[in-house]
């Protein structure tokens, strides 16, 4: 299964990354490149059944229903990039109006 | 004597005291410039963390593990005094509101944070060049690089700056760093070590993780850092790491030495490394057998499909909506902010394994990626889980790494090849393992390492092993 | 051609919680902006989310009284997409191994009467904050108070077929999540939202037809409205020979117009994976069951006991029963004493009025209970006992006293009848006469008089032996 420009352009727009034209063709002979190594382990027999590992404890531990964030040592307006009359503020939506 | 014991115990004797600890630091970082390993420090907030320690009573600072002893932190763990970068223009400037819970737990056993290291961007890399604040030079030869991704916290404490260090390990990026500097480095086991304020990567993988100058410098902050945590349901409800005594000896051990990490065409110092410690293991009386691990060879392609699917997902908040620089493309509406910040934001080699961690999780992908990884890590899983349970091997002893460190740009342009530096570590990060690095000599003047890796909840042992080793052992004599 | 109109509903609705799905941080509602956020719903760089144990067992409750399987195992998994008002770039969510599945709802169709329409599954997962579009001219706001509130996503079967049905069916659900108090179901505060699939398909026809996804509906009224309209729109499409395209319709109550919304295709392509933050989610069984065994009586139940053991007529039990506070109150007063068809009667009129304004009854239930005792033992009339309910609130005075203080208590007693009634004969010759020569109707205009001279005192049931003792002559 090898990878062309029009897969790379659509994956970068999923991810949200804007991909310089200057730089699809090294892209998709590196991720034709990785994706061809990882595909080695089509030679593992493991079928449906086979259970997927889980890291960490096998059950979850749940948290009693008690209000008490973690604070915030400095305001929100101190890293924000836009923030005005306690609201983050971004541009029109654009093209992913109704997203 | 360990670093930190010469540290404290120079401190409880009257011989020092934490202000001197931190101006002594504060030259020696001034001197380590050169190397690249630190994004942040500052002498004044040296001298405010040695305050805070003196604001203590000697009485009460006698009972703190690490009372007034400076530590680096690597730059993907949360810290409200210093900025949190990640090495990555996508952070620059940034200052979290709130401290990781090993940053908290340091402070609490009386540790003065140092500075905050440099690593390969997102801790993505083998080798510290991918940090976007420059790469990491190796101690030793500054043509050649420190290993990765935690590769400024290994030259800080390589070059004697700090006894100890955190770092963080998704694939490797503690031990191999540590084999590659000539240093001491310990992944715990996932779960023992509260990821809460760590900058998540693969999150089924990542550990913060310690260097230590030497074993009984790493075991301490590790034990000071270790214990379940609220606030991160991933962690074991156990408690801290209990460090055993020394052990003089090795007797009653059975070390494994798994024929997968031992290839015919290794590297001949590595090799002869491996060599040195089996004779050690020897001599101090344990036993060497060999075993399998027969889905070895996949750790690396499974660790690849793995960690860059958690990685998409998890470095999709940096969107330049809430915080972090941002940038808008021409268009001038949000797309073009998230496109704009994120494709200017993250340096080439993140981007390439967002992409391949989007396109295996995509439609029509995910069974014969995602899916498939994950029941081949369960496989590897099972591979030490009988190796321990069936075949009586208490640690398992390989090399670190395949090579020496190499020299820099000499893997960049080949991002497989740089996959390939972490063949022998990323399996303890796939399986959950704890697992450490000790150096056993140099080749060629390039210090070399061995691993052991043991089961589950066994770094204590393993740390005392690794003592035993350590002491009969010479770190920077040649192998061969 | 005929046209059958195939519904399915996916409704969300907050769990109630004090704290948020997977952080700390309250779950109040109309806090100022971004006031109730920690680094966890701000989604900031190193926070971790871990789980309110009250949001899986309201859940778990919520996916009981729907008769769904509750799975011992579940998983939460991260669904993947871009907006601005979700911190982390992912929902946390769940699914293809969701908390709870196959169960039903049981409800009165307009046009097929009862009926039981299949609930697919409930899961658990975080609200998204907030959108404003209209604050900042040219820009989005985003507040993020309520980015991780715990919701339940529950998923009906495509088991509907008219937009009244589908109505009827949201009634009885939150009816039903109300009653087991999983949430308040306020639409107006979001803490309830529908989309709604709907298609077409000639009658008689088994295959689905294409459908179309309608969101933005604020009322159930609104969803009905909705419906009718899509579907017409939907029929007449058809019709006139074209083809329904699978895609979103936003519904504009304010111009009743259902319109396509923008959205690419790769947004759907959400990449669910198992989120490694948070291992697997396991109720034993015998948790599970002792949730349960938990619920409070759900409404059918409870109508069906208030018929066969109080003798309500099913209408009384129905409007009893339709919630739980009223049914409540209801069973404290005939705990108090009252019988159950009196109890029902004042509930149903004089108490409901005031619970449908207020939302609360203004008189307890021993008070009232008391009241039912006055009349049934002629103390008072039923007339007075209404004036004396409505002196009641306000004070605690029992009703005996206030029927005392206002002069509302029945004069049962023959001798002073006997007086007013020789009163009232003396002054009506005329009447008398037709009496006696067998007018008899008029026995009713001598009791009235009786009544008007007692000034509403006289019992009237014992006026009338006392009257015909006089007039038989």
């Amino acid at each position: 299964m090898s990878i062309g420009k029009e897969q790379i352009l659509h994956v970068a727009r999923l991810a949200e990354l804007a991909v310089a034209d200057a730089d699809v063709p090294t892209l998709v002979e590196q991720m034709n490149r990785i994706v061809e190594f990882v595909a080695q382990l089509d030679e593992v027999p493991a079928g449906e059944e086979a259970p997927p590992f889980v890291a960490g404890p096998a059950e979850l531990a749940l948290r009693p229903d008690e209000p008490g964030p973690v604070p915030l040592s400095h305001p929100i307006k101190a890293f924000a990039p836009e923030f005005r009359d306690g609201l983050f503020l971004v541009p029109r939506l654009g093209s992913m109006e109704d997203a | 004597m360990s670093a930190i014991q010469h540290i404290t115990s120079a401190m409880h004797e009257g011989r020092s005291t934490p202000q001197a600890t931190a101006t002594e630091t504060a030259r020696r970082l001034t001197e380590a410039a050169p190397l690249n390993a630190v994004l942040h420090w500052s002498p004044e907030l040296l001298a405010a963390e040695a305050r805070r320690v003196e604001a203590v009573s000697p009485a009460e600072r006698f009972r703190l593990p690490l009372a007034g002893v400076p530590i680096g932190v690597k730059d993907n763990i949360v810290t409200t005094e210093q900025p949190t970068t990640c090495a990555s223009r996508i952070l620059e400037g940034y200052i979290s509101p709130y401290d990781a819970t090993a940053v908290k737990r340091l402070r609490a056993a009386g540790a003065m944070i140092a500075a905050k290291t440099n690593l390969d961007e997102f801790a993505m890399g083998s080798s510290t060049e991918h940090s976007a604040f420059g790469r990491v030079l190796l101690p030793l030869d500054h043509s050649r690089v420190p290993g990765g991704s935690s590769g400024g916290s290994a030259a800080l404490v390589a070059a004697g700056v700090v006894p100890a260090a955190l770092g963080s390990e998704t694939g490797g990026s503690v031990r191999q760093p540590a084999s590659f500097c000539g240093i001491v480095g310990v992944k715990p086991t996932y779960g023992r070590v509260s990821r809460f304020g760590l900058v998540a990567f693969g999150s089924s993988l990542d550990c913060i993780s310690v260097f230590g100058q030497t074993v009984d410098d790493a075991g301490r902050v590790l034990a000071a850092i270790s214990g379940h945590d609220p606030l991160d349901a991933t962690t074991a409800n156990l408690p801290p790491i209990v460090l055993e005594r020394p052990r003089g000896h090795l007797r009653g051990l059975t070390f494994g030495l798994p024929t997968e990490y031992l290839p015919a065409d290794l590297h001949p110092g590595v090799r002869a490394g491996v060599d040195r410690a089996v004779a050690a293991v020897k001599e101090l009386g344990g036993t060497v057998k060999s075993v399998s691990l027969p889905h070895s060879k996949y750790a690396v392609p499974t660790y690849y499909i793995v960690a860059p699917a958690e990685a998409a997902a998890n470095l999709a908040r940096f969107d330049g909506v809430r915080y972090g620089p941002r940038k808008i493309g021409p268009a001038g509406d949000l797309r073009a902010l998230y496109q704009a910040t994120r494709g200017q934001g993250f340096g080439a080699e993140v981007r390439r394994r967002i992409l391949v961690g989007t396109y295996v999780l995509s439609s029509g992908y995910y069974d014969a990626y995602y899916r498939k990884a994950q029941q081949v890590r369960a496989l590897l899983a099972d591979d030490f889980r009988r190796a321990f349970a069936e075949q009586g091997v208490d640690a398992l002893l390989t090399p670190t790494t395949p090579t020496p460190s190499f020299k820099a740009g000499e893997k960049t342009a080949d991002p497989v090849s740089m996959y390939l530096a972490d063949i022998f570590v990323c399996s303890a990060n796939l399986a959950g393992l704890p697992a450490l690095s000790i150096p056993v000599g140099r080749s060629e003047g390039l210090p070399i390492g061995v691993q052991l890796m043991g089961p589950a909840w066994s770094e204590a042992a393993l740390l005392s092993m690794a003592a035993a080793l350590e002491a009969t052992v010479s770190a920077t004599s040649e192998v061969r | 051609m005929a046209w059958e109109t195939v519904i399915g509903l996916e409704v969300h609705v907050q769990l109630r919680t004090r704290s948020k799905m997977f952080c700390a941080c309250k779950t109040e509602f109309g806090a100022p902006p971004n006031t109730n956020v920690c680094p966890v719903c701000l989604g900031l760089p190193g926070a971790l989310p871990v789980t309110n144990a009250e949001a899986i067992r309201r859940a778990t409750q919520a996916a009981l009284a729907l008769n769904c399987t509750v799975h011992e195992r579940s998983i939460f998994a991260r669904k993947n997409y871009f907006y601005p008002d979700l911190p982390k770039g992912y929902q946390i969510s769940q699914f293809d191994q969701p908390l709870a599945t196959k169960g039903s709802v049981v409800f009165e169709s307009p046009e097929r009467g009862r009926i039981e329409a299949g609930v697919t599954r409930l899961h658990v997962e975080e609200d998204a904050g907030k959108s404003l579009h209209d604050r900042v001219p040219g820009k989005t706001a985003i507040d993020l108070n309520r980015a991780g509130t715990p919701l339940a996503e529950i998923v009906s079967e495509p088991d509907l077929r008219s937009p009244a049905e589908a109505r009827a069916y949201l009634t009885v659900l939150k009816q039903l999540l109300v009653y087991a108090d999983i949430s308040d179901c306020d639409m107006e505060k979001g803490s309830l939202r529908v989309d709604a699939n709907v298609s077409i398909r000639p009658l008689g026809s088994t295959t689905l037809g294409t459908k179309t996804e309608l969101k933005n509906m604020n009322s159930f009224a609104n969803v009905e409205r909705a419906l009718e309209i899509e579907r017409n729109r939907q029929v007449a499409l058809v019709e006139a020979g074209g083809k329904v395209i699978q895609q979103s319709m936003a519904f504009n109550a304010a111009t009743g117009e259902v319109r396509a919304m923008r959205s690419k295709e790769e947004s759907h392509d959400y990449r669910y994976f198992p989120d490694p933050d948070l291992p697997p989610l396991v109720l034993s069984r015998f948790w599970i069951e002792s949730q349960h065994a938990a619920l409070p009586e759900l409404p059918d139940a409870r109508r069906d006991r208030l018929m066969t053991i109080l003798g309500l007529s099913g209408y009384d039990a129905g409007v009893i029963s339709a919630e739980r506070a009223i049914a409540d109150y209801f069973e404290a007063v005939v705990a108090a004493g009252a019988d159950g068809k009196s109890a029902a009667n004042w509930i149903t009129t004089e108490a409901l009025r005031g619970y449908n304004e207020t939302g609360s009854f203004a008189v307890s239930p021993h008070r009232l209970a008391g009241l039912i005792a006055l009349v049934k033992s002629n103390v008072v009339s039923l007339q007075a006992a209404k004036r004396i309910y409505g002196e009641l609130p306000g004070n605690s005075d029992s009703p005996k006293a206030v029927a005392d203080r206002l002069g509302l208590v029945q004069v049962g007693d023959s001798e002073q009848l006997g007086r007013w009634a020789d009163e009232v004969i003396a002054a009506a010759p005329g009447e008398l006469a037709r009496f006696r020569a067998g007018e008899t109707k008029l026995m009713g205009f001598f009791v009235g008089q009786v009544m008007k001279k007692s000034g509403g005192k006289a019992d009237p049931k014992a006026v009338q032996p006392v009257l015909a003792e006089r007039l038989k002559g």
